[in-house]
């Protein structure tokens, strides 16, 4: 009655709360970025208001320093923000995946060699390099900061789908299946990639939440893409000195960052739990 | 087990020369002769060749890399472009302030993240265990700057606790001040890195909850809290040292924010601007030293774990 | 961090100066607090201008000069806070009859803070060491007119000059007399000032104690700790919360929303002489048509741009040159905001369509938002601006010293610095013979009457051919705890004189 399979499928019952909570914390952004396409209140850098106006009825969310609406510059800052997050982490798994399984399944000696780069490219932080590559470029821009960030997130990703491979790897079906000859595209196909995927999803959401999150703070520390590439990030270092007198300008991106990061876990989660649900009562 | 050991010291050795190797690639490919940005543009060719001679630049690119080995086998990281000081001299002053600042936030988080992600993992039915799962989750997806600022603004400028930035000049011979200004920071890093540590422990606890061992210790007659006290603990702590590596990198990173929001004197701040004045010797002294320390926390990582997890100790024995 | 244009070079003459209390209290405060000043009470100064080195012939920045001109080392000549050059390490000095040889005798039992007395000697190599090859001083040029120095005795210093200068005791007052027993200053001093270095610690606070045996006067306090931040709003709060007692400089308006209408802190308003510009290089096209450079100018609405950065503070000048300067007139009408003019000449001048440039903007405020203002102006008339963000080392070495650019942004925060337009290899390259020659001339001119007339004719000529894009002059604001007096508001060329403050229980 009390066993954990249950307890799990019970709890991803319930989470189809957060499922849905997810759904509608990344879809706003998604909607948003999408729609500003298309479609914002103002053009982005058009100083149609004045300084720091409260939000109102012209400008829902307000106005900035120069007067240009904080709706508009929230709207494509989604776009920036969705951009920024998948690109890096379909770079980063693209890379990682790839190369973790490698390193389980090779020689020792190769997977040791593999473990320790994966371990000395972590030693080389993700925002650090970003800060290098973007730094020293005359030319930097969001693209270059995707391409970092995906680079810095690889070795992570890389690292954590080794140690699950091996995980699964020393499960007794397995070495059942190596027994019975299933070859080794098989088994990562059929035993390795369901096995590892709901945590490995976990993680990549995880990982999304941090690449947007880096490129915030990269804008925040200054060594962002240059304007008027508005990222979320951008207009909260922007907001810096004014976040006592006009503190809209500085909640309102922070939040949306904020909003997005936990939207992308939830919905992680929500999945991830209804998988293993579904995998438990088969 | 020493065998391992061993095997995995070769490992670290080898990792400590490759990212040597991989600095030095990216130092020299970063464009420009450092030469020139000691002397700056307008220089005479005497002037740049002097400089050349100085940093050894006009020598034979392994000549180069041998005398660059050299040096960091003695320590020797240089001298700043800007403050003519050895890069080293700064880097310890600087340490004294990271190091602190890293490890209190992450043993914050640890005794934070370690009791609650079990509690949210074993009541995940009930209100409260939901409760923690979401506050982890609002954790996670909090800014740090934004934290910084919010914290500041309660505690230091509303409550007047606590200093809103800023290191005594005298560091720890001016031990009350350097510690209540080390506080809001140490929170600051270890909200955010206890949300996801608790995500960590919650889930490898879930797991354990629906692993058989855990049901055959429960047929056996153990009782259910201390079945988990005895197996799932140690389960938990697989998980929290196998991510502890990837853990203690991203703090560092949290730190380099973190110093910022706070104007504290340690290696973030140093890096910030050794990137924003150009100033290599600084720059390459940093990324070595962290570089190092994070490495070293993966080595010790991997043996504790190892030490920890049976299936893994079985495997290759 | 920041790199400000700080040259100079101008003979000292008394600025008009504008000092606003915003706090109704600070009068009755002062006279209430004076009985309870603490001699002994240590002044917390927060800045943003952490020196790199304290060297300021090795790259220090302007930060050095904050922290030491004045407080740990002396210069022959003083620039007060007033604007006033004043002697002060010399007792006296005459000048020959053709300007070119000038005799200083220096005072008496001045000593430097390890012991050794101060002589003739000691000068003559402090001197030699700002106009050595190696140094990096952003005042040497204004020293390539020295021919030779010589040290006949001890009290004497004899300098002699290429071509007349009025400036040299004006440019002399940047050059710190260091004991010439001291081999490298970087991380040490051996000044004469009131105070002795006590401790630096990089990234964090500088703290100078009183020299027990200066030869003038003794500090009213018990030593100062200039503390950096990295960040106003960090600053800020310090100040907020009674870790720092002044900021030395305050970078946006809403700071100061937080401390006006608190009787716990005074603001005060001084003369201010620094300068918002954005610098064309005037050399290269299009830069170097007239038209083009006025277009531009007409086609900014600068009212709307001050009010974006500085609120209500800050005025428009026009020019190059602030009020306080003798040669200022009032030039905003010259080229005024008229964005359809400016279409039309853009279109005359062979830009119908307009052009595109780069734009290097330095990485600190309130340069970037400036560059989008900029950027969103100048598109109305068809030209695009790409804005390109830069340190502040890179400035210095692209622009100032290589000038490969196209337009820049830059504070100048000098007084009297409108000479620069007088130097066809100034990093901008505005090259207007007549301008030359009126500037060159004004620095032989006989009577300062005449000098202010050439320099008055010069800056309408400049502002004429819009040779720079001048957007504003910032607003000088120096807060303290209501507690604390005696501090210079003008921080005239960076210099922040310590000794005089008080601080009251």
């Amino acid at each position: 009655m009390d066993d954990g399979v249950n307890i799990a499928a019970r709890v991803g019952s319930r989470k189809n709360i957060t499922l849905w909570l997810g759904a509608v914390l990344v879809g706003v952004p998604l909607l948003a970025g999408l729609v500003s396409f298309v479609w914002t209140p103002y053009a982005l850098s058009d100083m149609v208001g004045g300084r720091l106006e409260t939000p109102g009825w012209a400008h829902w969310a307000g106005t900035d320093r120069l007067g240009r609406d904080i709706l508009t510059q929230l709207m494509v800052g989604a776009r920036v923000a969705l951009v920024v997050g998948c690109g890096a982490v379909a770079i980063g798994a693209a890379i990682g995946v790839m190369c973790g399984i490698l390193a389980a399944f090779a020689t020792r000696f190769a997977d040791d060699a593999l473990a320790a780069f994966f371990d000395i490219l972590i030693a080389f932080p993700t925002l650090l390099i970003a800060m290098l590559v973007v730094a020293t470029r005359q030319e930097a821009s969001l693209g270059t900061a995707i391409l970092a960030l995906g680079i810095g997130l690889a070795p992570i990703v890389g690292r954590i789908t080794r140690i699950l491979t091996k995980q699964v790897l020393g499960q007794d079906y397995i070495v059942a299946a190596r027994v019975c000859g299933t070859s080794w595209p098989a088994i990562v196909l059929w035993h390795i990639v369901p096995n590892i995927l709901p945590f490995l999803g976990v993680n990549l959401a995880l990982q999304f939440g941090l690449a947007v999150m880096a490129e915030a703070s990269l804008s925040y520390l200054g060594l962002g893409a240059p304007p008027p590439n508005a990222s979320w990030g951008q207009m909260l270092q922007e907001a810096q000195g004014t976040v006592y007198s006009a503190p809209w300008g500085a909640v309102l991106p922070g939040l949306a960052l904020f909003a997005l990061v936990i939207g992308v876990n939830l919905l992680a989660d929500g999945l991830r739990d209804r998988v293993s649900s579904q995998r438990g009562e088969a | 087990m020493l065998g391992y050991i061993l095997r995995r010291l070769v490992i670290l050795l080898l990792s400590l020369f490759i990212a040597a190797v991989v600095l030095f690639a990216l130092l020299r490919l970063l464009p420009g002769d450092p030469a020139n940005a000691l002397v700056g543009v307008g220089a005479t060719p005497a002037q740049i060749a002097a400089a050349q001679a100085q940093l050894g630049s006009d020598q034979p690119l392994g000549a180069q890399f041998l005398g660059y080995l050299g040096d960091l086998a003695r320590f020797d990281l240089g001298q700043s472009f800007v403050s003519r000081a050895p890069v080293i001299d700064e880097i310890t002053t600087r340490l004294s302030v990271t190091l602190p600042l890293t490890f209190a936030a992450f043993g914050l988080a640890l005794v934070i993240a370690v009791p609650l992600g079990i509690l949210a993992a074993v009541k995940a039915r009930r209100w409260y265990g939901l409760a923690l799962s979401v506050v982890s989750q609002i954790g996670i997806a909090i800014p740090v700057f934004w934290l910084g600022i919010l914290l500041v603004y309660e505690f230091s400028l509303h409550l007047r606790w606590l200093p809103s930035g800023g290191f005594p000049l005298r560091g720890y011979a001016d031990p009350a001040r350097a510690v209540q200004s080390m506080i809001l920071p140490v929170i600051t890093i270890a909200i955010v890195m206890s949300a996801s540590l608790m995500r960590y422990v919650r889930a490898a606890t879930l797991e354990v909850l629906g692993s058989d061992f855990l049901r055959t210790a429960r047929a056996l007659g153990e009782s259910r809290t201390h079945a988990l006290i005895r197996h799932g603990l140690r389960n938990g702590a697989v998980t929290v040292v196998s991510v502890l590596g990837i853990e203690i990198s991203t703090t560092f990173l949290g730190a380099v924010v973190v110093e910022q929001v706070f104007s504290l004197p340690g290696m973030g701040s140093m890096l910030l601007l050794g990137i924003q004045q150009r100033d290599y010797p600084n720059v390459q002294g940093v990324l070595i030293i962290s570089t190092l320390l994070v490495l070293l926390t993966g080595f010790l990582a991997d043996i504790a774990q190892r030490l920890l997890d049976p299936r893994l100790r079985q495997e290759r024995r | 961090m920041h790199f400000r244009i700080d040259h100079a070079q101008a003979r000292g003459r008394t600025l008009l100066m504008a000092m606003t209390s915003v706090s109704a209290l600070t009068l009755g405060a002062v006279c209430a607090m004076a009985q309870d000043v603490d001699p002994q009470a240590v002044v917390n100064i927060g800045s943003l201008y952490e020196p790199q080195n304290l060297d300021n012939t090795a790259g220090a920045g302007q930060g050095i000069n904050e922290a030491f001109n004045g407080n740990v080392y002396e210069g022959l000549f003083v620039l007060t806070d007033a604007g006033d050059v004043e002697p002060k390490l010399v007792d006296s000095y005459t000048t020959s009859d053709d300007g070119l040889v000038y005799t200083f005798t220096l005072k008496d039992g001045v000593t430097f803070h390890s012991g050794d007395p101060m002589t003739a000697a000691d000068v003559k190599t402090s001197i030699e060491r700002v106009t050595a090859e190696g140094s990096a001083s952003s005042r040497k040029s204004t020293l390539d007119v020295i021919d030779k120095i010589e040290a006949p005795d001890d009290k004497t210093v004899v300098i002699t000059l290429k071509t007349a200068s009025i400036s040299l005791p004006y440019n002399l007052s940047y050059v710190w007399i260091v004991n010439d027993a001291a081999e490298d200053i970087s991380a040490s001093e051996d000044g004469t000032g009131p105070y002795m270095l006590q401790e630096w610690r990089r990234g964090s606070a500088l703290a100078m104690v009183p020299f027990d045996a200066y030869w003038g006067e003794a500090p009213s306090n018990g030593g100062v700790m200039f503390q950096y931040f990295t960040d106003a709003t960090a600053q800020n709060n310090a100040l907020l919360t009674g870790a720092v007692d002044i900021i030395t400089s305050v970078q946006t308006p809403d700071a100061l929303a937080r401390f006006a209408d608190n009787p716990d802190f005074t603001i005060s308003e001084g003369a201010s002489t620094t300068k918002e510009l954005l610098a064309y290089n005037d050399r290269v096209a299009p830069f170097d048509n007239v038209e083009v450079r006025a277009a531009l100018s007409k086609a900014v609405d600068k009212q709307k741009l001050l009010r974006a950065v500085w609120g209500d503070y800050g005025t428009l000048i026009g020019s190059f040159v602030p009020p306080t300067d003798p040669w200022f007139v009032d030039l905003t009408d010259v080229n005024a905001y008229d964005p359809d003019a400016a279409k039309q000449m853009l279109a005359e001048a062979g830009y119908p369509d307009g052009f595109t440039f780069t734009l290097d903007t330095p990485n600190y405020d309130p340069h970037p938002i400036v560059a989008q203002f900029l950027q969103n102006e100048l598109a109305k008339v068809g030209v695009e601006v790409k804005i390109n963000i830069i340190t502040a080392n890179e400035w210095y070495t692209k622009i100032y010293k290589a000038h490969d650019f196209q337009a820049t942004l830059q504070e100048h925060v000098n007084h009297r610095d409108i000479v620069f337009y007088g130097n066809p290899d100034f990093y901008w390259g505005y090259n207007n013979p007549e301008v030359t020659r009126l500037i060159t001339q004004s620095e032989a001119a006989p009577d300062t009457d005449t000098q202010t007339d050439m320099l008055r004719d010069a800056n309408e000529m400049i502002a004429q051919d819009a040779a720079s894009m001048w957007l504003y002059l910032y607003p000088q604001i120096v807060v303290s705890t209501s507690n604390v007096t005696g501090y210079p508001l003008n921080g005239l060329n960076s210099q922040f004189f310590a000794a005089d403050i008080t601080k009251a229980d």
